[in-house]
């Protein structure tokens, strides 16, 4: 996960670098001249020698430079490398809307800074890129920590379009708060695909854990609210509840979440979603939010070779914490999010 | 539709060449730069965009308009061309015995894509088995044999069983009777070596006739890669795109296509087992650019680099008859609806009034009906129709004297206006008055 970005990234942040790096190579002929020649503009008050020069920038560049030992780094000097970072984050998955905001953060960043000339470009470059990364997917999510700080039954709705791992999910949540120590039961709410009651039910078998289910068509609701019955009157710490997967625009499944929300209600509503999806992630994670909420992420098929950039679309577009990363199809296959862990690792790894 | 974001962007994108007069370096760029940033934002692998824009660009700039075509119509060629170019054809898909093998990602929609592709060709008429070599996934098989028991087609499979090539080899024995079989596997990615193994030993096991990559439409950048390497396991021959009827856009689907120089067989776009749709990719890119039927126009652009329906030399000299108008409907009507043909117009970006063009184009249907049952002499001499005359044109139209009167007076509309442009000076082509009173005369 995330390697692709990775190598990406440090491409690019060497491209970055670079660029500073060059623009330094070129002041520095500036630096010697003024240090040769007139080393009287820098005790006399520049007031007076300065307006001779048409930039003021310049001016205020050489000031800074000599006697500072600063370099200012300019939008210029920058803005190749942010169109080659701008295409590096794209590449990677990263929707547009929040590429745009990664690479106006970076640039925000380095714009105008002063850099002192012992001062390394590349820590300069990866600060401002940690920043602006950091800054876009948040905080992560301790679900033991919530549990633990929660009344039981914790419970937990999870939601998102087809296809994208919910019942997986469902399953290696359950066996991961399993491992943790804590009891765990399972409401099948998916009743309208095919095979989806089988599938979740050989699930909880295996892991062995209860689970509440109707039949294929019945009302979810039901279902779930049974399944939030069943904790309660057996001290069960959480409910997971599953639901089918449902398009953002089909209004009538969306008022049914709605409806299996008010009946269930919810402690946290979980959004999950796939890493390899592109910029519909943005669209429909928005959309959840606004009729259902979201208050964490689970991001599945991470391991597909991704470059991880949904997980930076969503985390921009509705500024929920990532929970946990699905990595592959075993149970234990499940990790939870570290945005810090994941930027280093990102920026500093391998390197 | 499904592709409404992607075309509004593109449309936008295309608007803003429509308000320029020169089609110039610096208005292609534009045009480049909002169309890359409409595919990428509709998922297009970035360097296909660049590619594909960089083509366009350099087209754009280079080739001569052909003759009778402005410029923003050759612009406007080109990017449809390169577009299609992209998506090229629509997979064949006959109607003979034959194994199709399902490929794809986990949670692509393969189960419910082979339930729906079952119930495709049996409404055709043929006899069809489906096996489910899925021995991963929990339900798998009770998923995909629900589903084929509603639609009464045989279902192999054994959800004790884990070893899919067992399974397929015994499906295939079983449903030896089936003219076509379609065999369902397991979710799988480029990465895990042992799975693609797997659907190559599956592949030489069925000698399917199609191998068949299933896509989410709304998976991104990755959709290239994956493509490519299923590509290389299995040679793809179509690619299927699913869950249209979200809100993503397909760019990514669209990549594989490219990837795998199939093209895209089906179009699922919904959750019932009827919702499945063969792909057109003319339609689609046009859907795509918002513009109706591309095709059509394009084919346009090409009669007028050699004219015959229309003489517009003889038009412009000012010899304009009923016969002429006549032509004139008539190669509009093939065109397909006006609106496109208004859009294509050189007319710059006015606007025109929605709801015109559907009451004029029935209109104009109305008028080449009428002036079928003009004598030739009043075609070419319409000056020749006088009351009687007119009486006899409505009744043998099944219209009313007031239409045949509205057509006339609709000719020498028409007739003015192209005075109008011949001459210089006063008269100028007003496109936008003759819309207005021609939408006042309904």
């Amino acid at each position: 996960m995330f390697g692709g970005l990775r190598e990406k990234l440090r491409a690019a942040r060497d491209r970055l670098g670079s660029s500073i790096q060059a623009a330094a190579v070129k002041a520095e002929p500036a630096e010697k001249a003024t240090v040769d020649l007139p080393a009287l503009p820098v005790i006399a008050p520049a007031g007076s020698a300065a307006p001779v020069l048409s930039s003021p920038t310049f001016v205020d560049k050489v000031r800074v430079l000599i006697t500072e030992r600063e370099l200012i780094v300019s939008e210029k000097d920058v803005n190749e490398a942010l169109s080659e970072l701008e295409m590096t984050l794209l590449e990677s998955d990263v929707a547009l809307p929040a590429t745009d905001a990664i690479i106006d953060s970076v640039e925000k960043n380095l714009v105008g800074r002063h850099r002192k000339i012992g001062e390394s470009v590349d820590t300069l470059v990866v600060h401002a890129l940690k920043t602006a990364l950091l800054d876009v997917l948040g905080k992560g999510f301790d679900l033991k920590d919530y549990i633990a700080k929660h009344d039981r039954p914790v419970k937990i709705l999870f939601t998102g379009v087809n296809g994208t791992g919910k019942t997986t999910t469902v399953a290696k949540i359950g066996a991961y708060l399993k491992k943790e120590g804590f009891t765990v039961v399972i409401g099948a709410g998916d009743t309208y695909r095919a095979g989806a009651i089988e599938q979740i039910g050989v699930h909880a078998e295996r892991l062995g854990i209860r689970i509440i289910q109707h039949k294929e068509g019945a009302d979810p609701s039901a279902v779930l609210f049974d399944a939030v019955q069943y904790a309660q009157s057996h001290k069960i710490d959480v409910v997971l509840a599953d639901t089918a997967g449902r398009f953002h625009n089909k209004a009538n499944l969306m008022s049914q979440l709605e409806k299996i929300k008010r009946v269930m209600k919810p402690d946290l509503v979980v959004y999950v979603d796939e890493a390899v999806a592109g910029n519909d992630a943005v669209t429909r994670a928005a959309e959840f939010d606004r009729t259902v909420g979201a208050d964490a992420v689970v991001l599945t098929k991470a391991d597909m070779d991704s470059r991880g950039g949904a997980a930076i679309s969503i985390a921009h577009t509705i500024g929920k914490p990532l929970m946990f990363l699905g990595t592959g199809q075993a149970y234990d296959d499940i990790i939870p999010f570290e945005p810090e862990k994941v930027v280093d690792e990102l920026l500093d790894g391998g390197a | 539709m499904m592709l409404d974001g992607l075309s509004a962007s593109l449309k936008d994108a295309l608007k803003k060449l429509a308000g320029k007069s020169v089609v110039d370096r610096a208005a292609v760029d534009e045009l480049v730069k909002d169309l890359q940033r409409a595919l990428i934002s509709s998922d297009v692998n970035v360097k296909l965009v660049m590619e594909l824009s960089k083509a366009i660009r350099t087209r754009s700039l280079e080739e001569e308009p052909p003759k009778g075509m402005n410029v923003r119509e050759h612009v406007l060629r080109i990017v449809y061309q390169e577009l299609v170019r992209l998506v090229w054809a629509s997979t064949d898909v006959r109607l003979e015995p034959q194994t199709i093998l399902m490929a794809g990602l986990q949670g692509g929609g393969k189960t419910t894509t082979t339930a729906k592709l079952a119930r495709y060709f049996q409404k055709k008429g043929m006899k069809v088995g489906v096996i489910c070599a899925d021995t991963f996934r929990p339900g798998a098989f009770d998923q995909i044999s629900t589903l084929c028991a509603k639609i009464n087609v045989p279902c192999f499979g054994n959800p004790q069983e884990k070893d899919a090539l067992k399974i397929t080899r015994e499906g295939l024995a079983a449903l030896k009777d089936q003219e076509l079989i379609i065999v369902d596997t397991q979710g799988r990615h480029a990465l895990e070596a042992d799975l693609i193994r797997e659907i190559i030993d599956l592949n030489l096991l069925t000698k399917a006739t199609h191998r068949w990559l299933v896509i989410d439409a709304a998976l991104g950048q990755q959709a290239s890669e994956q493509a490519k390497r299923f590509h290389e396991a299995i040679g793809i021959d179509g690619v299927i795109i699913t869950k249209m009827d979200g809100t993503a856009k397909g760019g990514g689907a669209m990549s594989a296509v490219a990837e795998t120089k199939s093209g895209i067989a089906f179009i699922g776009s919904g959750e019932t087992i009827e919702d499945l749709e063969r792909f057109d990719p003319d339609g689609f890119i046009s859907r795509l650019l918002g513009m109706g039927d591309l095709k059509a126009l394009v084919e346009r652009a090409n009669e007028a680099i050699n004219p015959e329906d229309v003489d517009v030399n003889a038009m412009m000299k000012g010899k304009f008859t009923l016969r002429d108008m006549y032509k004139q409907l008539e190669a509009l009507n093939k065109m397909g609806p006006l609106k496109q043909i208004m859009g294509m117009l050189p007319l710059g970006n006015m606007q025109l009034p929605e709801g015109v063009y559907d009451v004029t184009s029935t209109k104009m249907v109305r008028y080449r009906i009428i002036m079928d049952s003009m004598t030739p002499k009043e075609l070419d001499d319409p000056a020749l129709i006088n009351s009687s005359r007119m009486q006899r044109i409505a009744h043998g139209a099944g219209a009313t004297p007031d239409e045949v009167r509205e057509l006339l007076k609709y000719y020498k509309m028409m007739q003015r206006t192209l005075k109008g442009l011949r001459g210089s000076g006063g008269g100028k082509f007003n496109m936008q008055r003759l819309m207005k009173r021609f939408s006042g005369m309904q």
